[in-house]
């Protein structure tokens, strides 16, 4: 079963933190226990989304190797119905934490690669975490690198235009491949909605372009952009369409059924 | 007396295969039949097997060397083993190398296992690697242990 999912995309601004956070809180509702990573340290947001405040350590402390994992890990659980445990580890958004975290060198880079792998064991195993969804930042750096390098499964986060497929397709051949990461594509604020029956075209027209499995297709949904953030759609709408969307997504990785 | 030296002779095709010639102690003195069935003869045999295996080590990297060329090969002094060079490594070599990361520190049979591949050819790979200066040795008894060394 794939305990670790790091989202990622090749461009910015492909919905990559809205469907980290609502596929966490999707985990969580059916009584997982998830923690949520911000690992996009150059545009830091899981603080706003999440609506904390303030917190004495961030991720950036950890990977630095200045605190223990649990000192980071804040327990939104009260924030979500149901049995389920939602923790969260957040990138420190101040400027100065931003600018330090963009001139760390190679060294740095891989004790960092080996504090996110250890992971595995102090969560998953010692701490019995379920899943631990890792949203990071676009493109080839390296703390999006070291995340998918952790992951046992990467959602790809695509739209329809052309220099995102481009750039999606490159990554898929020249990254994930590399790194022999099973992965699964999502494609965002898809304009016209299709039918089921469309879906399954689609999911053939993906295969062919992207030659990976399609895990979800979100339509452009009017609602989630009014949302302006302020919702945890799989939590605070369970009905809407786009959180049936997440639920579903939710269920295959845990099914393990991306293929 | 308690380290010995053990000399071998490779076939001539310089196979894994070789020929215990004879067995000196360490003040370079041959050791006697008496010494060897007096003192510890079981000791010495460990050394001699010790010794075959570092010897096969060694072979198994010049084979690869050979198989892959040298130009896979460059020493480094204590490179940083990042994903970037996780990137641009050989696709045999980046296999062996994800491996001990995940693993942390292992021996040639545990990451065959994780691989799939036979202990002999991941130990050549991870000699390789240490060759290359991404990953540190070190030896527990007759075992030999690899990993990143990430703390210096």
């Amino acid at each position: 079963m794939s305990k670790i999912v790091a989202v990622h995309s090749y461009k910015g601004g492909t919905g990559k933190t809205l469907i980290s956070v609502n596929l966490a809180a999707s985990f969580a509702k059916h009584g997982k226990k998830v923690c949520l990573f911000d690992l996009d340290f150059r545009a830091p947001s899981l603080f706003a989304i999440l609506k904390i405040e303030n917190t004495e350590f961030w991720l950036n402390d950890y990977l630095s190797g200045k605190c223990d994992i649990n000192k980071v890990l804040i327990d939104l659980s009260n924030r979500i119905q149901g049995n389920g445990k939602f923790f969260a580890a957040l990138a420190n958004p101040s400027t100065k934490a931003i600018r330090e975290m963009s001139a760390k060198d190679r060294k740095w880079e891989m004790r960092a690669l080996g504090r996110l792998l250890s992971l595995r064991n102090t969560l998953l195993n010692d701490q019995e975490f379920d899943f631990l969804v890792f949203d990071t930042s676009p493109g080839l750096q390296y703390s999006s690198i070291n995340a998918i390098v952790t992951a046992d499964f990467v959602v790809v986060a695509t739209t329809a235009d052309r220099s995102d497929v481009d750039g999606t397709r490159r990554m898929l051949r020249e990254l994930y491949n590399l790194f022999e990461k099973k992965t699964g594509l999502v494609i965002n604020k898809v304009l016209d909605p299709i039918s089921k029956s469309k879906n399954a075209e689609m999911d053939t027209r993906v295969r062919n372009v992207y030659q990976v499995p399609m895990l979800g297709l979100v339509p452009c949904f009017c609602e989630v952009l009014r949302a302006e953030g302020n919702f945890i759609f799989a939590q605070d709408k369970p009905n809407h369409p786009f959180t049936k969307i997440m639920d579903e997504m939710a269920k295959q990785i845990e099914a393990n059924e991306v293929n | 007396m308690n380290n010995y030296q053990c000399f071998v002779r490779l076939n001539k095709h310089s196979t894994i295969s070789c020929t215990v010639v004879h067995v000196k102690n360490t003040r370079g003195k041959p050791v006697t039949r008496e010494e060897i069935l007096s003192k510890k003869p079981l000791h010495v045999l460990e050394k001699i097997r010790e010794n075959l295996e570092r010897l096969n080590e060694k072979m198994e990297v010049m084979i690869e060397l050979q198989r892959h060329g040298q130009k896979d090969v460059q020493p480094l002094n204590d490179a940083p083993l990042d994903v970037m060079t996780l990137l641009s490594m050989p696709d045999h070599l980046r296999k062996t190398a994800m491996t001990i990361c995940r693993c942390g520190r292992a021996t040639a049979e545990e990451v065959a296992q994780q691989t799939n591949r036979a202990r002999a050819v991941e130990s050549a790979y991870l000699n390789q690697l240490v060759i290359m200066g991404y990953l540190k040795k070190e030896r527990q008894g007759r075992k030999a242990y690899f990993y990143a060394d990430r703390d210096s």
